[in-house]
């Protein structure tokens, strides 16, 4: 089989844009992604396409896939629209990886959009609650942040985790994201300010919570003889790894982590033949805080119930043993969710290619990205390598 | 508008939602709530033994929702100002999602014995929807 590379990424500025539509975001990431090629890219190549979109708003429900791509000249290609929730567009990079893989395309295209800030509040809280489980999680008035806030009150009784190592991750991803010209949130928070943000969703504040974002993004990703003609700096999709669970938090056998992430990680590695300890840097799922820290666990990064120290002494810092969300995440960076998968290829992409500007952590060899649909109903995880295999 | 859970399918599940009717799994043991699908702990297409538990249990977590909740639930929480969502386990051993009445949803914690009540749940498209939610056992 042959190796997959990432040959181009790129998204849009993620926010609130009334003047844009889903069509004209997914454009700006699409002709951005062309750009980012090394080489002369003829966009006939591409034959596969995967867009993921949970759909918020309604909008182009169906056969949202083909709306943006022909609407982008990719006239004719086999498309896809994917829903896995907020993990659309990660699943969208495995399906196109899977596809140049498997020799039947040289060439496919992964991307997502969404546009969630022109609704109503009713609206929108509608929206926000059809990726948990409808029949009795959701008719027992568990909000989606409710759920990852009970996975935070489990978490802390068990593992003894702090309301102040919940905010060390809001004040990391806001200075990370301060950086990144592309956030949503793009400002810096003090822990003061984190640990004292209104109450959503007890123990979570809204420092503890990402934005809801408008925003898309885009990959291009190519088997190796396409990808020798037009890279110079190549980054390879190393290991790529997809699990699902129970939709319901209340189905599943532990409140304090995501099993599904855990086996997704575990093939992402044994496809890359590396360990966690391998990885340099990575993007991870941080809708909540407590999402980044049952990460830090359930990737391998550090032991069970340990994820509290570990971004405590700064494992996770910019300067730290192993960066975490230098986009900023969806903390700050911002969570426009069909588009957040593919998002967090673009950063791992910069990193690796030495072009993340201001926010640019050196010798970076070794990056995951790792994309949960819901509180943990699928989970990908993606290793991504710098260099020809 | 609220999540769309049609009045058949609330229906289909009524043992569940008035009398929390679980199911055991003959394979494993386990203790599935809602009775139905794959058993949650072995994986396994089953026949349950369908039971009606005691209707007590335990809080494994809670959250108070201060804020966001969905359409279905707004005039609930504007009335309540806070509400007190928990996973509770039943003493025979399945998990279920479960809001709380009858008491002061910041006093709520993990551990606390809960116990069964039938209440209104939420109104749509003119039905009015009943279920189960839960309280503190008094002493
Ligand atoms: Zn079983």
């Amino acid at each position: 089989m042959t190796e997959v590379y990432v040959i181009g990424a790129s998204q849009s500025d993620y926010g609130a844009f009334p003047e844009e539509s889903y069509r004209s975001l997914f454009t700006t990431a699409y002709e951005g992604a062309v750009d980012a090629v090394d080489g002369d890219f003829d966009e006939s190549l591409i034959e596969e396409a995967y867009v993921g979109t949970l759909g918020v708003g309604g909008r182009q429900l169906g056969l949202s896939g083909p709306a943006v791509t022909e609407h982008v000249g990719l006239h004719g290609v086999s498309c896809t629209r994917v829903e896995n929730a907020c993990a659309a567009s990660g699943t969208a990079l495995r399906q196109a990886t899977l596809a140049v893989k498997s020799g039947v395309v040289d060439v496919a295209l992964a991307g997502g959009f969404e546009v969630m800030t022109d609704m109503s509040g009713e609206q929108t809280r509608y929206w926000l609650g059809v990726s948990g489980e409808t029949e009795w999680e959701r008719m027992a008035g568990t909000t989606f942040a409710g759920v990852y806030a009970q996975m935070a009150d489990a978490h802390m009784a068990e593992h003894g985790t702090t309301r102040e190592q919940l905010s060390r991750v809001a004040v990391k991803n806001h200075a990370n994201g301060a950086k990144n010209p592309h956030a949503h949130l793009g400002f810096e928070c003090s822990l003061e300010d984190a640990m004292a943000g209104t109450p959503v969703a007890d123990p979570l504040n809204l420092y503890d919570c990402c934005p809801t974002s408008d925003g898309a993004s885009v990959a291009i990703v190519a088997n190796e003889e396409v990808a020798r003609e037009l890279t110079e700096s190549p980054v390879r999709v190393a290991g790529t790894g997809q699990a699902s669970a129970r939709v319901g938090l209340f189905q599943r056998p532990t409140l304090t982590g995501v099993p599904a992430s855990r086996k997704a990680a575990e093939q992402a590695y044994e496809q890359a033949g590396i360990g966690p300890d391998d990885v340099d840097f990575a993007e991870v799922h941080d809708c909540f805080s407590i999402a980044e820290l049952m990460a830090y666990e359930d990737l391998g990064f550090c032991a069970p119930g340990e994820a509290g120290s570990y971004i405590e002494r700064g494992a996770t810092e910019p300067d730290g043993e192993r960066p975490v969300n230098l986009s900023g995440g969806l903390k700050s960076k911002g969570h426009p969710i069909g588009a957040t998968g593919t998002g967090q290829t673009v950063e791992v992409f910069k990193q690796l290619r030495g072009e993340a500007g201001g926010r640019q952590v050196d010798g970076l060899e070794t990056g995951l990205s790792h994309n949960v649909g819901g509180s943990g109903g699928a989970a990908v995880v993606t290793v991504y390598e710098g260099g020809w295999a | 508008m609220g999540a769309y859970t049609s009045v058949p399918t609330w229906w289909n599940h009524s043992d569940s939602r008035y009398r929390l009717v679980c199911g055991e799994c003959p394979e494993c043991g386990a203790v599935s709530f809602p009775p139905s699908g794959a058993c949650t702990d072995c994986h396994e297409r089953v026949e349950f033994e369908e039971f009606e538990p005691e209707g007590t249990g335990t809080v494994l977590s809670v959250t108070v929702i201060e804020g966001g909740a969905p359409p279905e639930f707004a005039s609930l929480l504007a009335t309540e100002d806070a509400i007190a969502v928990a996973v509770v386990e039943l003493d025979e051993g399945a998990r279920l999602p479960a809001m709380m009445a009858d008491c002061d949803p910041h006093a709520v914690a993990r551990g606390d014995r809960v116990e069964r009540v039938v209440r209104r749940i939420y109104e749509q498209e003119g039905v009015v929807r009943y279920g189960s939610k839960f309280r503190p056992v008094r002493e």
